[in-house]
C-alpha cells in the first residue's frame, strides 16, 4: 500500500509548520519532510519541534547536502534526534542545488562521489565506528562520537539524473524522485532499479518516493493558482532534454527563465503553460490528483510525497488529501 | 482584557466553528512576529491533544488571533453572530 508523505520549507515560523506537521499526522501521512536551504530557518531545529509535537509520524531531511554540512555532523543531528523520537528518524541527503550552493561560493564537486562517500561515513559514525576515510571528496583521520550512537538509520537518496537515481538504488533505504509525471517517474524508477539489481537487492526492500509539486483544491482554478509559481521555477530550472520530453517550448521557458531573473513575477507566472503544468505538478481537484497519484503508482512508487505548494490555503489542502485521497489510496 | 473569562461566555455550540475560523485567520496572517513563543507552544499542545475547543485552547487561539489580527478577529465574532463579544474585543483593542 502506497504511503503519503509530506514537504514543508521553514520559510514559514516554526509553529505554523508544526501545526501542519500535526495535522498531516492525524490525516494518515506517513512521513514528513522539511526541506534544508540555508536562507531558510534551520532543518533540525524545525525536526526537533516536531519531535516533542507528533508521536508516530516518520521524518528527516528531505534533503540535505553534503557540501554545506558535514556528513559527521549531520550524522550527530540525525542520531541526537533519534534519541528524541526513536525508530521515527530517517535521513534525506542529496547533491543540494546548484544555484543555493553558488551563491555560498561553494562548488558541486564530483556529486555521485560525494554522496556515496557522505552516505558511507554516516553510517560508519552511526554505527558506532572510528571512520578512517580516504575518499575523493571527504576525508576523515579518525572521527567517533564520544557517546553510543543508535545507528540503523534509514537514508533515502534525492534524485533526478540516471547516474544518481542508479546510486541512490544501490545504496538508498529509500529514494527521492523529484518527478511528478508518469514518463518521468517511470523513467527514475527504472534508473533506480538497475542499481538495486546491481546490489543484488529486492526492489520492495527500497522505498522510492515521488517528490511532488502538488496542489489540491475543490476549485481547478484554485490549485492551478497556487500551483503556477513553483512550476514556473521548475520550468527554468529544468534541461532542455527534460521539456523537449513533454513537448515543452524552449523559448517559451527560455522567457519564464528571463522574467525570473530581473524579478518579472507577473510575466513569469503569465508564460505558465497547461503543458507546463502536468508535466511538473500534480495539481487539480481530489479527483484528478487521485487519478494522477494511480498513474505514478503503477511506475512502481512506494511513498508519494505530496510538496509545495500544497494548496492555496495548506491547511484546507491537507484536510482534503487526509479525507478524500489518502483513504481511496487505503481500499 | 481577560481573554478566559469571555471565552467561559461563549455558548458550546459556536465553540468549534469559532475555533476554526481563529486558526485560518491565525495561519493567514502575515504578522507571524507578533506571536510570542509560549502562546504559540501552548496552541500546538492543544491541538496535539485535540483540546483546542476546551475553554483553555480556545483562550490561546483568541489571544493569538487578538494579537495578530485583531481588526479580523472581530469579524469573525460578528461572522458567527456573537456581536457582543465583538463588542468586548473591540473596545479591548481600542485601550491599547
Amino acid at each position: 500500500m502506497v504511503k503519503f508523505g509530506i514537504e514543508f520549507v521553514p520559510r514559514e515560523p516554526y509553529w505554523k509548520i508544526i501545526y501542519y506537521a500535526i495535522q498531516a499526522e492525524k490525516g494518515g501521512f506517513r512521513n514528513l519532510w522539511i526541506t534544508d536551504h540555508f536562507n531558510n530557518r534551520n532543518v533540525y531545529v524545525t525536526l526537533t519541534v516536531a519531535a516533542v509535537y507528533t508521536n508516530k509520524i516518520t521524518f528527516g531531511p528531505g534533503v540535505t547536502n553534503p557540501y554545506l554540512v558535514n556528513p559527521v555532523f549531520t550524522a550527530q543531528a540525525i542520531v541526537t534526534l533519534n534519541e528524541l523520537a526513536p525508530g521515527r528518524v530517517v535521513l534525506g541527503m542529496g547533491a543540494g542545488d546548484k544555484t543555493t550552493l553558488e551563491s555560498v561560493g561553494v562548488e558541486m564537486h564530483k556529486p555521485l562521489a560525494a554522496i556515496q562517500e557522505a552516505v558511507d561515513i554516516f553510517r560508519k559514525i552511526t554505527g558506532g565506528e572510528n571512520v578512517v576515510y580516504k575518499g575523493e571528496v571527504f576525508k576523515t583521520a579518525g572521527a567517533k562520537f564520544l557517546f553510543k550512537p543508535k545507528g540503523g538509520i534509514p537514508v533515502y537518496i534525492g534524485a533526478q539524473g540516471p547516474k544518481m537515481l542508479e546510486l541512490a538504488g544501490k545504496i538508498g533505504d529509500g529514494v527521492l524522485i523529484n518527478a511528478c509525471h508518469p514518463k518521468d517517474v517511470e523513467f527514475a524508477v527504472n534508473c533506480v532499479k538497475k542499481g538495486i539489481r546491481q546490489a543484488g537487492k529486492k526492489f520492495d526492500e527500497v522505498d522510492v518516493a515521488a517528490y511532488t509539486s502538488f496542489s489540491v483544491h475543490e476549485d481547478v482554478k484554485k490549485a492551478t493558482k497556487a500551483a503556477v509559481p513553483v512550476v514556473s521555477f521548475i520550468v527554468a530550472g529544468s534541461p532542455g532534454q527534460v521539456l523537449e520530453r513533454h513537448g515543452i517550448d524552449v523559448k517559451k521557458a527560455e522567457e519564464i527563465r528571463g522574467a525570473l531573473r530581473v524579478n518579472d513575477w507577473g510575466r513569469a507566472f503569465g508564460a505558465v503553460t497547461p503543458e507546463m503544468m502536468e508535466a511538473f505538478s500534480v495539481c487539480g481537484t481530489p479527483d484528478m490528483c487521485i487519478e494522477r497519484i494511480a498513474l505514478l503508482l503503477k511506475c512502481g512508487i512506494s511513498q508519494f510525497v505530496v510538496g509545495s505548494p500544497i494548496g492555496l490555503n495548506v491547511r484546507e489542502a491537507i484536510g482534503l488529501v487526509s479525507d478524500k485521497i489518502i483513504p481511496h489510496f487505503r481500499v | 482584557m481577560d481573554y478566559r473569562k469571555l471565552v467561559e461566555a461563549i455558548p458550546v455550540v459556536k465553540r468549534e466553528p469559532l475555533s476554526n475560523k481563529l486558526m485560518d485567520l491565525i495561519l493567514s496572517s502575515k504578522n507571524d512576529e507578533r506571536m510570542p513563543t509560549q502562546l504559540a507552544n501552548s496552541i500546538l499542545h492543544h491541538w496535539q491533544n485535540d483540546i483546542l475547543i476546551s475553554e483553555s485552547g480556545l483562550t490561546a487561539l483568541l489571544e493569538a488571533a487578538v494579537l495578530l489580527e485583531p481588526d479580523k478577529t472581530i469579524e469573525v465574532f460578528t461572522q458567527l453572530e456573537l456581536a457582543g463579544f465583538a463588542e468586548q474585543i473591540k473596545e479591548a483593542v481600542a485601550k491599547t
